[in-house]
């Protein structure tokens, strides 16, 4: 092996093991020349069960079963709480069945999805160019890595929990078991509407790949910035602590086990 | 059932898991087809998320008075239809319009509210914000 051989090797080492550099001035006006994602995006509830009627998952025979089960329930008025326990929605279930609107933050190298209610709807979209972890810990909103196509931004979705739900409604949803893959492409149509297509594939729960499509409706009113939203916090009201401070105390229950309202 | 029949029904779905009767869940214990309406003073009011609660007391003639838990969205989707955490407050006259629990009991989804004393009335439907 020649001299110069062997520092081209060193030298590739290094690279592949370098932190992740600085944004430059060039990488910032890269951004500047993305298409225009400001401001309040509201999901289009009316589109999302509109979409879900005319073209549903295509279930595993079994899991239609219990999808038909679910749905029962949900129309007898006693809906089955997927979110109940106030964990992330998680994807895909974010993006299908949100009632509240999210917002876009671009940076050099990625693209921050944060989502209004419950603080922890955060997606991190890599796109500075790196393939998938080799082995990322399983998560709610998984291993996300982006790219942009023309005004499009397609990202790729694995590393997902599998106890996150393929949900068609806040009732209605199956866990997706594991080895869930989303494809989205996100793209402006219009001047204030923005589609997500999402491409779903979950091999335990659904016969082949479910393609589907979200619309976002821009707001800019100031009225309408996203604001915190933390789903524990409906469970406590504020009172006093011992020693007098502010606190949050459990919501209290009535004689009938139904919370009550404060004294 | 009872006075705040909604958090029952909620918090009876998740069986011996301590979940929140505040959490978030879908509405579909409440019959959307139906409106009744509520005359009383709001006791009390919940902002918080995910969803906000408002407390009515009503006096129904002949009979003692009855506390009616009314479920709202959350207070950003409020915020972007005109409400404020200032909105209502306790004691103010009220007439409100819900879509009743499914099971009589004594709550309900906010259509809408009318303050008695302005004659404002405030919505609770916010599904469609933003649509050109």
């Amino acid at each position: 092996m020649t001299r110069k051989l062997a520092a081209l090797i060193v030298g590739l080492a290094l690279a592949a093991s370098a932190a992740n550099a600085a944004p430059s001035p060039k990488d910032w006006a890269a951004v500047a020349r993305l298409p225009d994602w400001s401001g309040v995006w509201a999901p289009d509830v009316v589109d999302q069960n509109a979409q879900v009627h005319g073209d549903p998952p295509p279930w595993k025979p079994e899991v239609a079963r219990q999808v038909a089960a679910l749905e029962a329930q949900e129309k007898a008025g006693r809906p089955k709480g997927l979110f109940v326990d106030c964990l992330p929605h998680g994807m895909p279930a974010l993006m299908l069945v949100t009632h509240n609107p999210i917002e876009f933050v671009f940076a050099p190298g990625r693209v921050i999805l944060l989502g209004e209610s419950d603080g922890n709807r955060l997606r991190r979209i890599r796109t500075d160019g790196r393939p998938h972890a080799a082995d990322p810990d399983p998560s709610f909103f998984g291993d996300a890595i982006g790219r942009w196509e023309g005004g499009a931004l397609v990202v790729d979705t694995v590393g997902v929990l599998p106890q996150t739900y393929i949900a068609v409604s806040e009732a209605v949803g199956i866990p997706n078991d594991g080895d869930l893959h989303v494809v989205e492409r996100i793209r402006l149509e219009g001047a204030d509407t923005l589609v997500d297509e999402l491409t779903i594939t979950a091999p335990h729960v659904l016969t082949g790949p479910w393609t589907t499509r979200r619309l976002y409706h821009r707001q800019r009113d100031p009225a309408a910035e996203i604001v915190e939203g933390v789903c524990l916090q409906g469970r406590y009201l504020e009172s006093r602590d011992a020693d007098g401070h502010a606190a949050f105390s459990l919501l209290p229950l009535g004689e009938d086990g139904a919370p009550a309202p404060p004294k | 059932m009872s006075r705040a029949a909604a958090f029952v029904l909620a918090a009876a779905l998740c069986v011996s898991a301590p979940c929140g009767a505040l959490a978030h869940h879908s509405f579909a214990m409440y019959d959307m087809n139906r409106v009744v309406t509520l005359a009383g003073a709001v006791k009390a009011v919940q902002w918080t998320n995910p969803h906000v609660v408002i407390w009515v007391e009503t006096a129904p003639a002949g009979g003692p008075s009855q506390l009616w838990t009314v479920e709202a969205t959350s207070p950003g989707n409020l915020g972007r239809i005109g409400w404020t955490r200032r909105a209502l407050n306790p004691g103010d006259k009220v007439e409100v319009e819900i879509a009743p629990l499914r099971d009589g009991g004594h709550g309900g989804s906010l259509k809408k509210v009318k303050l008695v004393a302005t004659g404002q009335v405030l919505s609770g439907n916010w599904v469609q914000p933003g649509k050109p």
